[in-house]
Protein backbone atom coordinates (compact mmCIF):
# COMPACT_ATOMS: atom_id res chain seq x y z
CA UNK A 1 0.00 0.00 0.00
CA UNK A 2 2.87 2.46 0.65
CA UNK A 3 5.06 1.89 -2.52
CA UNK A 4 1.56 2.83 -4.11
CA UNK A 5 0.72 5.93 -2.42
CA UNK A 6 3.10 8.67 -3.94
CA UNK A 7 1.82 7.20 -7.68
CA UNK A 8 -2.02 6.99 -6.19
CA UNK A 9 -2.11 10.72 -5.27
CA UNK A 10 -0.58 11.52 -8.62
CA UNK A 11 -3.23 10.20 -10.99
CA UNK A 12 -5.77 11.24 -8.18
CA UNK A 13 -4.85 14.82 -8.60
CA UNK A 14 -4.23 14.52 -12.32
CA UNK A 15 -7.65 12.67 -12.51
CA UNK A 16 -9.61 15.77 -10.74
CA UNK A 17 -7.97 18.52 -12.06
CA UNK A 18 -8.98 16.81 -15.60
CA UNK A 19 -13.01 17.22 -13.97
CA UNK A 20 -12.26 20.20 -12.97
CA UNK A 21 -11.16 21.45 -16.26
CA UNK A 22 -13.51 19.83 -18.23
CA UNK A 23 -16.44 21.45 -15.87
CA UNK A 24 -14.89 25.13 -16.26
CA UNK A 25 -14.73 25.10 -19.74
CA UNK A 26 -18.21 22.80 -20.36
CA UNK A 27 -20.82 24.39 -18.16
CA UNK A 28 -18.43 27.14 -16.78
CA UNK A 29 -18.56 25.68 -13.23
CA UNK A 30 -15.73 27.00 -11.74
CA UNK A 31 -16.03 26.25 -8.01
CA UNK A 32 -13.82 22.58 -8.41
CA UNK A 33 -10.98 24.67 -10.74
CA UNK A 34 -10.35 27.60 -7.91
CA UNK A 35 -9.81 24.47 -5.36
CA UNK A 36 -8.02 22.75 -7.64
CA UNK A 37 -5.83 25.73 -8.06
CA UNK A 38 -5.50 26.99 -4.84
CA UNK A 39 -3.91 23.92 -3.51
CA UNK A 40 -1.75 23.96 -6.82
CA UNK A 41 -0.41 27.52 -5.18
CA UNK A 42 -0.37 26.14 -1.44
CA UNK A 43 1.78 23.29 -3.15
CA UNK A 44 5.30 24.30 -3.73
CA UNK A 45 6.15 25.60 -0.79
CA UNK A 46 4.86 22.77 1.00
CA UNK A 47 7.14 20.42 -1.19
CA UNK A 48 10.21 22.61 -0.52
CA UNK A 49 9.49 21.94 3.39
CA UNK A 50 9.87 18.33 2.79
CA UNK A 51 12.93 18.49 0.14
CA UNK A 52 15.05 20.58 1.82
CA UNK A 53 17.41 19.49 5.19
CA UNK A 54 15.85 20.75 8.19
CA UNK A 55 17.01 21.33 11.55
CA UNK A 56 14.31 19.35 14.17
CA UNK A 57 14.81 22.51 16.27
CA UNK A 58 13.63 24.53 13.18
CA UNK A 59 10.38 22.32 12.88
CA UNK A 60 9.49 22.79 16.04
CA UNK A 61 10.02 26.55 15.89
CA UNK A 62 7.87 26.90 12.88
CA UNK A 63 5.04 24.68 15.25
CA UNK A 64 5.22 26.79 17.89
CA UNK A 65 5.02 30.45 16.20
CA UNK A 66 2.15 28.67 13.90
CA UNK A 67 0.37 27.41 17.30
CA UNK A 68 0.63 30.89 19.08
CA UNK A 69 -0.64 32.23 15.98
CA UNK A 70 -3.55 29.75 16.31
CA UNK A 71 -3.70 29.90 20.14
CA UNK A 72 -4.41 33.99 19.40
CA UNK A 73 -7.39 33.53 17.34
CA UNK A 74 -9.64 31.74 20.36
CA UNK A 75 -9.95 34.51 22.91
CA UNK A 76 -11.22 36.75 20.16
CA UNK A 77 -13.37 34.25 18.62
CA UNK A 78 -16.66 36.24 19.52
CA UNK A 79 -15.54 39.25 17.49
CA UNK A 80 -15.32 38.77 13.56
CA UNK A 81 -12.04 39.58 11.49
CA UNK A 82 -10.23 40.30 14.71
CA UNK A 83 -7.71 38.00 14.25
CA UNK A 84 -4.06 38.64 15.54
CA UNK A 85 -2.92 35.98 13.35
CA UNK A 86 -1.98 38.45 11.14
CA UNK A 87 0.13 40.02 12.53
CA UNK A 88 1.56 37.52 14.34
CA UNK A 89 2.35 35.87 10.57
CA UNK A 90 3.75 39.27 9.75
CA UNK A 91 5.98 39.69 12.94
CA UNK A 92 7.34 36.16 12.22
CA UNK A 93 7.67 36.46 8.26
CA UNK A 94 9.72 39.82 8.90
CA UNK A 95 12.49 37.58 11.21
CA UNK A 96 12.50 34.10 9.39
CA UNK A 97 11.72 35.04 5.99
CA UNK A 98 9.02 34.49 3.38
CA UNK A 99 8.79 31.08 3.26
CA UNK A 100 8.63 30.13 6.99
CA UNK A 101 6.48 33.40 7.17
CA UNK A 102 4.29 31.50 4.64
CA UNK A 103 4.52 27.78 6.68
CA UNK A 104 3.41 29.93 9.75
CA UNK A 105 0.24 31.23 7.82
CA UNK A 106 -1.01 28.15 6.62
CA UNK A 107 -0.59 26.15 9.34
CA UNK A 108 -1.78 28.10 11.93
CA UNK A 109 -5.11 28.72 9.31
CA UNK A 110 -5.51 24.89 9.16
CA UNK A 111 -4.39 24.25 13.42
CA UNK A 112 -7.05 27.11 14.46
CA UNK A 113 -9.82 25.39 11.71
CA UNK A 114 -9.82 22.28 13.33
CA UNK A 115 -11.11 24.03 16.46
CA UNK A 116 -13.04 26.76 14.71
CA UNK A 117 -14.39 24.17 12.31
CA UNK A 118 -13.35 23.27 8.55
CA UNK A 119 -15.25 24.48 5.83
CA UNK A 120 -14.68 25.43 2.62
CA UNK A 121 -12.68 28.41 3.44
CA UNK A 122 -10.25 26.43 4.75
CA UNK A 123 -8.26 26.35 1.79
CA UNK A 124 -9.00 29.71 0.92
CA UNK A 125 -7.82 31.22 4.47
CA UNK A 126 -4.73 29.22 4.51
CA UNK A 127 -3.68 30.71 1.17
CA UNK A 128 -4.97 33.84 2.39
CA UNK A 129 -2.49 33.88 5.28
CA UNK A 130 0.24 32.15 3.91
CA UNK A 131 0.34 35.28 1.64
CA UNK A 132 0.53 37.35 4.01
CA UNK A 133 3.39 35.84 5.66
CA UNK A 134 5.17 35.11 1.75
CA UNK A 135 4.86 39.33 1.27
CA UNK A 136 5.84 40.23 4.79
CA UNK A 137 9.16 37.89 4.39
CA UNK A 138 10.00 38.93 0.44
CA UNK A 139 9.57 42.69 1.79
CA UNK A 140 11.23 42.52 4.84
CA UNK A 141 14.50 44.44 3.52
CA UNK A 142 12.57 47.42 2.36
CA UNK A 143 13.27 50.80 3.73
CA UNK A 144 9.57 51.25 4.75
CA UNK A 145 8.81 48.33 6.28
CA UNK A 146 12.00 48.65 8.52
CA UNK A 147 9.73 51.67 9.84
CA UNK A 148 7.17 51.16 12.77
CA UNK A 149 4.64 53.02 10.55
CA UNK A 150 5.29 51.43 7.14
CA UNK A 151 4.82 47.94 9.13
CA UNK A 152 1.28 49.59 10.46
CA UNK A 153 0.47 50.55 6.96
CA UNK A 154 1.42 46.98 5.36
CA UNK A 155 -0.70 45.51 8.01
CA UNK A 156 -3.46 47.52 7.14
CA UNK A 157 -3.16 47.27 3.44
CA UNK A 158 -3.78 43.02 4.33
CA UNK A 159 -6.21 43.48 6.49
CA UNK A 160 -8.07 44.58 3.03
CA UNK A 161 -7.01 42.56 1.04
CA UNK A 162 -7.10 39.18 3.07
CA UNK A 163 -11.01 40.37 2.98
CA UNK A 164 -10.99 40.48 -0.86
CA UNK A 165 -8.78 37.38 -1.19
CA UNK A 166 -11.99 35.62 1.29
CA UNK A 167 -14.43 36.58 -1.19
CA UNK A 168 -13.40 35.17 -4.32
CA UNK A 169 -14.65 31.52 -3.16
CA UNK A 170 -18.24 33.52 -2.74
CA UNK A 171 -17.83 35.22 -5.85
CA UNK A 172 -16.95 32.41 -7.74
CA UNK A 173 -20.10 30.36 -7.53
CA UNK A 174 -21.93 32.54 -9.70
CA UNK A 175 -20.13 32.59 -13.35
CA UNK A 176 -23.18 34.42 -14.64
CA UNK A 177 -23.80 37.47 -12.44
CA UNK A 178 -19.39 38.14 -11.87
CA UNK A 179 -20.03 41.50 -13.06
CA UNK A 180 -18.18 44.67 -11.80
CA UNK A 181 -21.70 45.38 -10.05
CA UNK A 182 -21.64 41.86 -8.11
CA UNK A 183 -17.72 42.25 -7.03
CA UNK A 184 -18.42 46.29 -5.91
CA UNK A 185 -21.75 44.77 -4.06
CA UNK A 186 -19.84 41.68 -2.55
CA UNK A 187 -16.67 44.18 -1.64
CA UNK A 188 -18.81 46.72 -0.18
CA UNK A 189 -20.50 44.28 2.08
CA UNK A 190 -17.81 43.05 3.49
CA UNK A 191 -16.21 46.35 3.72
CA UNK A 192 -16.56 46.79 7.32
CA UNK A 193 -15.85 43.48 8.11
CA UNK A 194 -12.16 44.44 5.86
CA UNK A 195 -11.85 47.59 7.58
CA UNK A 196 -12.19 45.94 11.05
CA UNK A 197 -9.45 43.00 10.20
CA UNK A 198 -7.26 45.94 9.43
CA UNK A 199 -7.42 48.29 12.09
CA UNK A 200 -7.25 45.21 14.63
CA UNK A 201 -3.82 44.77 12.88
CA UNK A 202 -2.34 47.90 12.76
CA UNK A 203 -3.91 47.74 16.80
CA UNK A 204 -2.00 44.22 17.36
CA UNK A 205 1.29 45.20 15.06
CA UNK A 206 1.69 48.25 16.93
CA UNK A 207 1.55 46.36 20.59
CA UNK A 208 3.63 43.54 19.30
CA UNK A 209 6.38 45.13 17.21
CA UNK A 210 9.16 46.31 18.93
CA UNK A 211 9.27 43.65 21.64
CA UNK A 212 8.16 40.49 19.80
CA UNK A 213 11.03 41.27 16.59
CA UNK A 214 13.59 41.78 19.34
CA UNK A 215 12.71 38.41 21.03
CA UNK A 216 12.63 36.41 18.01
CA UNK A 217 15.60 37.96 16.61
CA UNK A 218 17.63 36.89 19.51
CA UNK A 219 16.07 33.55 19.58
CA UNK A 220 17.18 33.45 15.39
CA UNK A 221 20.97 34.32 16.70
CA UNK A 222 21.27 32.22 19.65
CA UNK A 223 20.49 29.41 18.16
CA UNK A 224 20.91 30.04 14.70
CA UNK A 225 17.89 29.04 13.38
CA UNK A 226 16.75 29.03 9.44
CA UNK A 227 19.82 31.67 8.58
CA UNK A 228 19.64 31.80 4.96
CA UNK B 1 -17.94 6.09 21.39
CA UNK B 2 -17.21 5.22 17.36
CA UNK B 3 -19.03 2.33 15.84
CA UNK B 4 -21.01 2.08 12.54
CA UNK B 5 -18.95 4.45 9.90
CA UNK B 6 -16.93 6.45 12.04
CA UNK B 7 -15.33 2.88 12.70
CA UNK B 8 -14.30 2.11 9.43
CA UNK B 9 -10.59 2.77 7.83
CA UNK B 10 -9.87 6.67 7.17
CA UNK B 11 -9.14 5.61 3.41
CA UNK B 12 -13.27 4.68 3.28
CA UNK B 13 -14.14 7.89 4.89
CA UNK B 14 -11.65 9.82 2.43
CA UNK B 15 -12.91 8.30 -0.61
CA UNK B 16 -16.80 8.99 0.62
CA UNK B 17 -16.08 12.75 1.22
CA UNK B 18 -13.99 13.24 -1.82
CA UNK B 19 -16.82 11.31 -3.81
CA UNK B 20 -19.09 14.03 -2.19
CA UNK B 21 -17.34 17.06 -2.88
CA UNK B 22 -16.71 15.93 -6.54
CA UNK B 23 -20.23 15.42 -6.86
CA UNK B 24 -21.38 18.73 -5.51
CA UNK B 25 -19.22 20.05 -7.68
CA UNK B 26 -20.18 18.44 -10.86
CA UNK B 27 -23.65 17.18 -10.65
CA UNK B 28 -25.20 20.52 -11.29
CA UNK B 29 -28.60 18.75 -11.15
CA UNK B 30 -31.36 19.46 -8.24
CA UNK B 31 -32.56 15.72 -7.55
CA UNK B 32 -28.78 15.22 -6.98
CA UNK B 33 -27.98 17.70 -4.64
CA UNK B 34 -31.16 17.22 -2.36
CA UNK B 35 -30.19 13.60 -2.32
CA UNK B 36 -26.90 14.04 -1.16
CA UNK B 37 -28.17 16.55 1.43
CA UNK B 38 -31.06 14.36 2.51
CA UNK B 39 -28.56 11.61 2.53
CA UNK B 40 -25.87 13.54 4.79
CA UNK B 41 -28.48 14.81 6.84
CA UNK B 42 -29.83 11.04 7.79
CA UNK B 43 -26.58 10.18 8.39
CA UNK B 44 -25.70 12.82 10.89
CA UNK B 45 -29.41 12.30 12.62
CA UNK B 46 -28.21 8.60 12.69
CA UNK B 47 -24.55 9.35 14.37
CA UNK B 48 -26.63 11.69 16.87
CA UNK B 49 -25.37 14.66 15.29
CA UNK B 50 -28.43 16.30 15.08
CA UNK B 51 -27.64 19.46 17.50
CA UNK B 52 -24.60 20.46 15.37
CA UNK B 53 -26.60 20.35 12.09
CA UNK B 54 -29.08 22.91 13.86
CA UNK B 55 -26.24 24.97 15.14
CA UNK B 56 -24.46 25.75 12.09
CA UNK B 57 -28.09 25.97 10.01
CA UNK B 58 -28.59 29.78 10.20
CA UNK B 59 -25.44 30.79 9.24
CA UNK B 60 -25.24 28.67 6.19
CA UNK B 61 -29.01 29.44 5.28
CA UNK B 62 -27.93 33.21 5.18
CA UNK B 63 -24.61 32.24 3.36
CA UNK B 64 -26.02 30.43 1.05
CA UNK B 65 -29.78 32.18 0.79
CA UNK B 66 -27.07 35.66 -0.26
CA UNK B 67 -26.57 33.80 -3.16
CA UNK B 68 -29.76 32.85 -4.29
CA UNK B 69 -30.58 36.38 -4.14
CA UNK B 70 -27.69 38.23 -5.43
CA UNK B 71 -27.55 36.09 -8.65
CA UNK B 72 -30.89 37.04 -10.02
CA UNK B 73 -29.96 40.94 -9.67
CA UNK B 74 -26.81 40.67 -11.05
CA UNK B 75 -27.27 38.46 -13.82
CA UNK B 76 -30.04 39.02 -16.55
CA UNK B 77 -29.40 36.53 -18.59
CA UNK B 78 -32.50 34.24 -19.76
CA UNK B 79 -35.55 34.04 -21.78
CA UNK B 80 -38.33 34.43 -19.68
CA UNK B 81 -38.80 37.71 -17.91
CA UNK B 82 -40.18 37.72 -14.29
CA UNK B 83 -40.55 41.37 -13.45
CA UNK B 84 -38.26 44.17 -13.56
CA UNK B 85 -36.62 45.46 -10.63
CA UNK B 86 -35.09 49.18 -10.51
CA UNK B 87 -35.42 48.68 -14.19
CA UNK B 88 -33.06 45.44 -14.52
CA UNK B 89 -35.08 42.87 -15.94
CA UNK B 90 -34.89 39.50 -13.28
CA UNK B 91 -35.52 36.58 -15.03
CA UNK B 92 -36.76 33.26 -14.42
CA UNK B 93 -33.36 31.86 -15.43
CA UNK B 94 -31.60 33.35 -13.09
CA UNK B 95 -33.52 32.86 -10.08
CA UNK B 96 -33.63 29.22 -10.87
CA UNK B 97 -29.79 29.05 -10.87
CA UNK B 98 -29.30 31.22 -7.69
CA UNK B 99 -31.45 28.90 -6.07
CA UNK B 100 -29.09 25.74 -7.98
CA UNK B 101 -26.16 27.39 -6.54
CA UNK B 102 -27.75 27.59 -3.11
CA UNK B 103 -27.92 23.89 -2.88
CA UNK B 104 -24.31 23.42 -4.15
CA UNK B 105 -22.93 25.69 -1.26
CA UNK B 106 -25.70 23.90 1.20
CA UNK B 107 -24.39 20.86 0.06
CA UNK B 108 -20.73 21.55 0.77
CA UNK B 109 -21.55 22.86 4.33
CA UNK B 110 -23.14 20.04 4.96
CA UNK B 111 -20.39 18.23 3.63
CA UNK B 112 -17.94 19.71 6.05
CA UNK B 113 -20.37 19.21 8.99
CA UNK B 114 -20.24 15.81 8.49
CA UNK B 115 -16.17 15.30 7.85
CA UNK B 116 -15.20 17.43 10.96
CA UNK B 117 -17.31 14.64 12.72
CA UNK B 118 -16.13 11.81 11.00
CA UNK B 119 -12.78 12.24 9.91
CA UNK B 120 -10.97 13.20 13.18
CA UNK B 121 -7.15 14.63 13.30
CA UNK B 122 -5.95 11.50 13.82
CA UNK B 123 -7.49 9.83 11.03
CA UNK B 124 -6.56 13.14 8.78
CA UNK B 125 -3.04 13.12 9.74
CA UNK B 126 -2.73 9.00 9.19
CA UNK B 127 -3.49 9.36 5.66
CA UNK B 128 -1.03 11.79 5.10
CA UNK B 129 1.94 11.43 7.80
CA UNK B 130 3.05 8.65 4.75
CA UNK B 131 3.16 11.23 2.14
CA UNK B 132 4.40 14.65 3.67
CA UNK B 133 6.06 13.26 6.85
CA UNK B 134 7.55 16.84 7.69
CA UNK B 135 4.32 18.52 6.81
CA UNK B 136 1.92 16.22 9.26
CA UNK B 137 4.56 16.51 11.96
CA UNK B 138 4.71 20.04 12.01
CA UNK B 139 0.70 20.44 12.08
CA UNK B 140 0.59 17.74 14.92
CA UNK B 141 2.92 19.65 16.96
CA UNK B 142 1.05 22.81 16.48
CA UNK B 143 -2.14 21.14 17.36
CA UNK B 144 -0.85 19.81 20.72
CA UNK B 145 0.78 22.93 21.84
CA UNK B 146 -2.69 24.85 21.35
CA UNK B 147 -3.56 23.41 24.21
CA UNK B 148 -0.42 23.36 26.02
CA UNK B 149 -0.23 27.30 25.42
CA UNK B 150 -3.46 28.18 26.67
CA UNK B 151 -3.07 26.33 30.02
CA UNK B 152 0.28 28.18 30.13
CA UNK B 153 -1.18 31.95 29.09
CA UNK B 154 -3.10 30.80 31.91
CA UNK B 155 -0.84 29.94 34.50
CA UNK B 156 1.68 33.39 33.67
CA UNK B 157 -1.61 35.65 34.16
CA UNK B 158 -2.21 34.27 37.58
CA UNK B 159 1.45 34.71 38.38
CA UNK B 160 2.15 37.79 37.14
CA UNK B 161 -1.27 39.83 38.54
CA UNK B 162 0.71 39.21 41.89
CA UNK B 163 3.16 41.56 40.35
CA UNK B 164 0.60 44.01 39.48
CA UNK B 165 0.27 43.19 35.69
CA UNK B 166 -2.81 42.69 34.36
CA UNK B 167 -4.30 42.78 31.37
CA UNK B 168 -7.86 43.44 32.94
CA UNK B 169 -7.14 46.14 35.26
CA UNK B 170 -6.26 49.84 34.22
CA UNK B 171 -5.93 52.27 31.59
CA UNK B 172 -6.73 51.06 28.20
CA UNK B 173 -2.82 52.18 27.69
CA UNK B 174 -1.68 50.03 31.14
CA UNK B 175 -3.84 47.19 29.55
CA UNK B 176 -2.28 46.86 26.31
CA UNK B 177 1.54 47.29 27.89
CA UNK B 178 0.43 43.89 30.17
CA UNK B 179 -0.79 41.94 27.41
CA UNK B 180 1.77 42.76 25.35
CA UNK B 181 3.94 41.43 28.50
CA UNK B 182 2.28 38.43 28.95
CA UNK B 183 2.20 37.36 25.21
CA UNK B 184 5.83 38.24 25.52
CA UNK B 185 6.48 35.80 28.21
CA UNK B 186 4.09 32.64 26.80
CA UNK B 187 6.65 33.73 23.82
CA UNK B 188 10.03 33.23 25.23
CA UNK B 189 8.97 29.93 27.89
CA UNK B 190 7.27 28.53 25.00
CA UNK B 191 10.60 29.10 22.55
CA UNK B 192 13.15 28.11 24.89
CA UNK B 193 11.37 24.74 25.86
CA UNK B 194 10.30 23.95 22.49
CA UNK B 195 13.85 24.30 21.28
CA UNK B 196 14.60 21.84 24.25
CA UNK B 197 12.43 19.56 22.57
CA UNK B 198 14.16 19.91 19.33
CA UNK B 199 17.12 19.09 20.62
CA UNK B 200 16.22 15.98 22.25
CA UNK B 201 14.48 14.76 19.01
CA UNK B 202 18.10 15.29 17.33
CA UNK B 203 19.76 13.04 19.88
CA UNK B 204 17.35 10.66 19.84
CA UNK B 205 18.04 10.17 16.05
CA UNK B 206 15.36 12.51 14.52
CA UNK B 207 16.55 13.08 10.82
CA UNK B 208 18.68 10.41 10.35
CA UNK B 209 16.48 8.34 7.95
CA UNK B 210 13.27 8.31 6.72
CA UNK B 211 10.79 8.52 8.95
CA UNK B 212 8.59 5.85 9.61
CA UNK B 213 4.75 5.36 10.18
CA UNK B 214 2.68 3.35 12.47
CA UNK B 215 -0.25 2.92 11.08
CA UNK B 216 -2.66 1.96 13.85
CA UNK B 217 -5.67 1.44 11.17
CA UNK B 218 -5.76 -2.07 9.20
CA UNK B 219 -7.98 -2.27 5.90
CA UNK B 220 -10.19 -5.64 7.04
CA UNK B 221 -12.32 -7.07 4.76
CA UNK B 222 -15.33 -5.07 5.44
CA UNK B 223 -13.30 -1.92 4.85
CA UNK B 224 -11.65 -3.59 1.27
CA UNK B 225 -15.49 -4.23 0.06
CA UNK B 226 -16.85 -1.08 0.76
CA UNK B 227 -14.17 0.87 -1.31
CA UNK B 228 -15.15 -1.47 -4.03
CA UNK B 229 -18.41 -0.39 -3.57
CA UNK B 230 -17.81 2.98 -3.14
CA UNK B 231 -15.46 3.54 -6.28
CA UNK B 232 -17.62 1.09 -8.80
CA UNK B 233 -20.30 3.33 -7.59
CA UNK B 234 -18.83 6.60 -7.63
CA UNK B 235 -17.15 6.28 -10.85
CA UNK B 236 -20.36 5.70 -12.82
CA UNK B 237 -22.32 8.91 -12.03
CA UNK B 238 -18.65 10.57 -13.03
CA UNK B 239 -18.56 8.44 -16.33
CA UNK B 240 -22.47 9.64 -16.87
CA UNK B 241 -21.55 13.37 -16.48
CA UNK B 242 -18.46 12.87 -19.08
CA UNK B 243 -21.68 11.59 -21.43
CA UNK B 244 -23.22 15.04 -20.45
CA UNK B 245 -26.01 13.64 -18.34
CA UNK B 246 -27.40 14.42 -15.21
CA UNK B 247 -27.13 18.48 -16.02
CA UNK B 248 -29.54 20.96 -15.80
CA UNK B 249 -29.20 23.45 -18.77
CA UNK B 250 -30.19 26.74 -17.31
CA UNK B 251 -28.32 29.25 -19.41
CA UNK B 252 -28.77 30.99 -21.92
CA UNK B 253 -32.23 29.22 -21.68
CA UNK B 254 -33.92 26.60 -19.43
CA UNK B 255 -34.38 22.85 -21.02
CA UNK B 256 -36.60 20.97 -19.64
CA UNK B 257 -35.44 18.12 -17.32
CA UNK B 258 -34.72 15.11 -19.03
CA UNK B 259 -35.19 11.64 -17.19
CA UNK B 260 -34.41 8.98 -19.10
CA UNK B 261 -32.27 5.42 -18.97
CA UNK B 262 -29.13 6.85 -18.48
CA UNK B 263 -30.10 9.54 -15.46
CA UNK B 264 -31.87 6.15 -13.89
CA UNK B 265 -28.80 4.34 -14.10
CA UNK B 266 -26.74 7.03 -13.00
CA UNK B 267 -28.66 7.81 -10.17
CA UNK B 268 -28.99 4.50 -8.74
CA UNK B 269 -25.45 4.22 -8.66
CA UNK B 270 -25.40 7.30 -7.01
CA UNK B 271 -27.76 6.49 -4.44
CA UNK B 272 -26.03 3.43 -3.42
CA UNK B 273 -22.49 5.94 -3.32
CA UNK B 274 -24.37 8.35 -0.93
CA UNK B 275 -25.93 5.71 1.21
CA UNK B 276 -23.67 3.00 1.53
CA UNK B 277 -22.53 4.80 5.19
CA UNK B 278 -25.63 5.36 5.59
CA UNK B 279 -26.75 2.08 5.49
CA UNK B 280 -23.40 0.59 7.81
CA UNK B 281 -24.32 3.33 10.59
CA UNK B 282 -28.54 1.54 10.60
CA UNK B 283 -26.91 -1.88 10.63
CA UNK B 284 -24.93 -1.32 13.65
CA UNK B 285 -27.90 0.24 15.54
CA UNK B 286 -30.32 -2.30 14.25
CA UNK B 287 -27.74 -4.89 15.84
CA UNK B 288 -27.33 -3.09 19.03
CA UNK B 289 -30.76 -3.30 19.34
CA UNK B 290 -31.57 -6.62 18.57
CA UNK B 291 -28.85 -8.12 21.05
CA UNK B 292 -29.86 -6.77 24.00
CA UNK B 293 -32.14 -9.55 24.78
CA UNK B 294 -31.20 -12.75 23.34
CA UNK B 295 -27.87 -13.03 21.41
CA UNK B 296 -25.37 -12.77 24.26
CA UNK B 297 -26.72 -15.11 27.09
CA UNK B 298 -25.52 -14.18 30.23
CA UNK B 299 -22.70 -17.05 31.91
CA UNK B 300 -24.26 -16.61 34.95
CA UNK B 301 -27.28 -18.88 34.99
CA UNK B 302 -30.34 -17.36 35.46
CA UNK B 303 -32.84 -18.95 37.99
CA UNK B 304 -36.27 -19.19 37.24
CA UNK B 305 -39.27 -19.87 39.09
CA UNK B 306 -39.30 -17.79 42.58
CA UNK B 307 -36.80 -15.67 43.84
CA UNK B 308 -34.54 -17.41 45.86
CA UNK B 309 -32.62 -14.28 47.84
CA UNK B 310 -35.65 -12.83 48.69
CA UNK B 311 -37.50 -15.45 49.78
CA UNK B 312 -34.55 -16.77 51.82
CA UNK B 313 -34.11 -13.79 53.40
CA UNK B 314 -37.80 -13.56 54.81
Amino acid sequence: MARFRIPLIIAIVLFISGLALTAALKDRHYMLLSLVLLLAALLPVFIRLERRPLESRELVLLAVLSAIAAVSRIPFAALPSVKPVSAIVILSAYVFGAEAGFIIGAVAALVSNIYFGQGPWTPWQMFAWGMVGLSAGWLRNAWWMKKRSGMLIFGFVWGFLFGWIMNIWYIISLPDASSWGLVAAAYASSFYFDLAHALSNVFFLAILAGGWTKVLERFRKKYGLLQE
Amino acid sequence: MSSGFRAMHPAVALLYYGGLMLFAALLFHPLFLVTEIAGLAGLLLLQGQGRQLLRGLPFYLLMAGSVAVLNPLFSHRGAHILFYFWDQPVTLEAVLYGLMMMLVLLTIFIIFISYNYTVTTDKFMYLFAAAAPKTALLTLMALRFVPLFQRRLRQITLIQRLRGIDAGQGSLRKRMQDGMTLLKVLLTWSLEEALQTGDSMKARGYGIRKRSTYSIFKLDRLDKGILLVLTVSGLIPLLGWLQGYGILEIYPRMKPMEFGGGEVVMYISFCLFVLTPLGLEGKEKWLWRSSRQSAYPSVIPEKSGTRSMSSHSQ
